[in-house]
């Protein structure tokens, strides 16, 4: 347990994530770097989340309240036109708590010691998969069974938690007696996976750092996944020639792959090595070693692949990606197919939106497209497979005609009144070769609004130049309509 | 002497050459780390150097049979675990989809304006988390066409392109034309030939496949 400070930007990644991750990292990395003014170490949990250990800037600056000061302060310099809070508490999660506390507030909130058990004992246990790295399934779990703090939790005890939801559950007691590991502490011992590399001629350019540590970085994933483990929080340390050296700790809670270490190395020298014009602090030399030091990790349960195939992991990026695309704009709209039912092409799936459905949980996912419950696949009366691959959202008028140019027409029998020679679509003349059907359709013929007859066909076409095709075509109110394409 | 410089092209990096023990361990440590190509149909396979879709790839797809060549190329992948978004398809048949094999649970349809301003930085946005991403005549200009190409190559993404390639540089191109088709009481099957051609893709590649009807 040790006393952390907290600075969240809640909404980094919805302002500043439009082009992509990497470029959220780079613009937050000057956000990181003007805190690293306060202490050299901190840590990047997340796009948006910076934490570090409040004992020795309290110190060194007179006390927590103008440490947090000071840290405002720094944030409202920064000008990044994005809400922050700065939070202080006895635990990291305390401290991501209050800092989340303090962005509506507008001012840093600063947990004190004598309070710090009751402060966590009043937060809700949402708070718990927000900023705790609980699952979403547990804390719902938690809400079910009526412990909605977690004061609540607490009292129901460590053996209880971790007999009911084993590792987690020791996880979630942990959190919620603010007992949580810390790894924050400078000179903790090395891990046994710690490795670093020394380059012959000093490198000052960022990618050429990454790409010759690329290596080491691989040896080191892999040895930590050869144990079934996989490195959540990272420290990352760069010496220059001239003994000047800069660490970070980065925090991954999806686990990092030798692809995201590599990225994480790469910000983090991009920011130091780059602006030395504008920074006293930049180096005046090209960086000579480069260590890493995996400071947690955790079994590798999260991330397999699921049983049915496909990975939850896949699932997240996905959802993510879809939010990213919907904040583009309001004219763009994200939507997932769920299956109705129907003879009608146009509607046999519908497109309901993403923000209506949850396309996280699979087993909701693999029942809104199959066919419901009781609801047959084939309907009798559908068009017969294989189904046309463009449907028409409005479908274009056109017309069918005999060879004497009169238009096609159905009797009373469902019977075509003539042979027809050709389709007119647009300006397009198609020769029609074979036509199967007509099939007719008659739809709700006991409610009068919504009764409906038709009757469809397809045609196999011949143009000129397009070579064959299919067309699926309709005849409603006297009008020939193209319903769909065989493309 | 002999011995040491057996030892060095076995095992060693000598500059510019790669022997071909390195060469198939590299292959698998790619194919390993999960950067490998994405599988396709085994039909489809012969149309691809790599036996799959490579990652990082800007695939175009033409034709009178290039919905069903797209459904038909990413079905495999769908069904493995990857998700796809059809970006300004809204004409596109899901249940055509379902009947070459495409896992609609891992399927999202997006649709906006189709302007530069607008498409660029949404194809960008799905690239980034989903793994196939296919788009109808994109309008991007050639500056925004590279950046989304970089953002797809960093992410391992891979972008099909229907109909026009806009701005977008292809790796390799796809055109399906129907030959054939069987047309008795209805339409069943039809035979198309595929051609891959493009930079990518060193001798003309095609094949002939029934479409539905690969698995």
């Amino acid at each position: 347990m040790s006393r952390s400070i907290a600075v969240v930007f809640p909404h980094w990644m919805q302002q500043h994530g439009q082009l992509g991750e990497e470029h959220a990292f780079r613009t937050f990395e000057h956000v990181v770097r003007a805190v690293t003014a306060l202490s050299p170490l901190v840590e990047v949990q997340d796009i948006g989340t910076i934490v570090l250990s409040a004992r020795g800037p309290s110190r060194y600056f007179g006390g927590d309240n103008a440490v947090a000061q000071k840290l405002h302060q720094i944030c409202i310099d920064a000008n990044t036109g994005s809400a922050f809070g700065v939070g202080i508490a006895d635990s990291r999660f305390a401290a991501l708590a209050a800092a989340h506390l303090a962005v509506s507030r507008q001012l840093p909130c600063v947990i004190d010691t004598a309070i710090a058990a009751e402060f966590i004992a009043a937060l809700p246990v949402a708070s718990l998969s927000r900023v705790g790295g609980i699952t979403a399934d547990s804390v719902d779990l938690f809400q079910r069974l009526g412990l909605g703090t977690c004061g609540a939790l607490l009292t129901v005890g460590e053996a209880a938690l971790i007999d009911r939801f084993g590792v987690e559950g020791k996880r979630v007691y942990l959190l919620v007696s603010g007992d949580e590991v810390q790894h924050l502490a400078p000179g903790a011992p090395p891990s046994d996976f710690a490795c670093s590399i020394e380059f012959e001629s000093p490198l000052a350019n960022a990618a050429h750092v990454v790409s010759a540590a690329r290596d080491t970085i691989d040896a080191m994933i892999n040895a930590i996944a050869g144990h079934g483990q996989q490195c959540v929080r990272l420290l990352i340390t760069c010496h220059t020639d001239h003994a000047e050296s800069t660490s970070r700790i980065w925090g991954e809670p999806r686990g990092f792959s030798a692809a995201v270490t590599a990225q994480r190395l790469l910000y983090q020298l991009e920011g130091w090595l780059t602006d030395s014009a504008a920074d006293p602090d930049a180096p005046t030399s090209g960086v000579v070693r480069v260590e890493f030091m995996p400071l947690e990790s955790r079994e590798v349960l999260v991330s397999q692949p699921l049983l049915w195939g496909g990975s939850q992991e896949n699932t997240e990026r996905a959802a993510r990606a879809a939010s990213m695309a919907m904040a583009v704009n309001t004219s763009v709209q994200v939507t997932v197919p769920r299956w109705e039912g129907g003879r009608d092409m146009a509607t046999v799936y519908s497109r309901v939106p993403l923000s209506l459905v949850d396309i996280t949980n699979p087993d909701a996912s693999e029942q809104r497209v199959h066919t419901g419950d009781g609801v047959a696949r084939h309907w009798s009366g559908s068009v017969p497979s294989p189904s046309p691959a463009s449907v028409a959202v409005e479908p274009p008028l056109i017309r069918v005609v005999d060879a004497e140019g009169s238009d096609v027409g159905v009797t009373g029998r469902h019977e075509l009144n003539t042979v027809p020679s050709y389709v007119e679509v647009g300006s397009q003349k198609y020769d029609v070769v074979r036509v199967a059907g007509p099939w007719p359709l008659e739809e709700r013929w006991w409610d009068p609004r919504r009764k409906r007859r038709q009757v469809r066909m397809q045609v196999l076409v011949r143009h000129p130049r397009r070579g064959v095709g299919v067309f699926l075509v309709g005849l409603e109110n006297q009008q020939w309509t193209l319903l769909a394409r065989y493309d | 002497m002999g011995r040491v410089a057996f030892e060095e092209l076995a095992g060693m990096r000598i500059a510019g050459v790669e022997t071909g023990v390195q060469f198939a361990e590299r292959m698998h440590a790619h194919v390993a780390s999960g950067f490998g190509p994405i599988a396709v149909a085994s039909q489809l396979a012969p149309l691809l150097p790599a036996a799959g879709l490579e990652r990082g790839y800007i695939y175009g797809c033409t034709g009178d049979a290039a919905t069903s060549l797209l459904f038909g190329l990413v079905a495999a992948a769908t069904t493995g675990g990857s998700w796809f978004a059809m970006v300004n398809m809204p004409s596109a048949g899901l249940m055509s989809a379902y009947e070459h094999g495409v896992a609609l649970h891992r399927t999202l349809c997006v649709s906006g304006d189709n302007t530069s301003s607008v498409m660029s930085p949404v194809v960008g946005a799905l690239v980034d988390g989903v793994d196939l991403v296919a788009v109808s005549s994109p309008v991007c200009s050639q500056s925004e066409a590279r950046r989304i190409a970089t953002r797809v190559k960093a992410q391992g993404a891979v972008l099909f392109v229907l109909g026009k390639p806009g701005g977008f540089s292809l790796d390799a191109s796809f055109s399906a034309r129907t030959v054939d088709w069987q047309f008795d009481t209805h339409a069943r099957s039809r035979t198309v030939e595929v051609s891959a051609s493009g930079r990518r893709v060193y001798a003309h590649r095609s094949c002939t496949v029934q479409l539905p009807g690969i698995s």
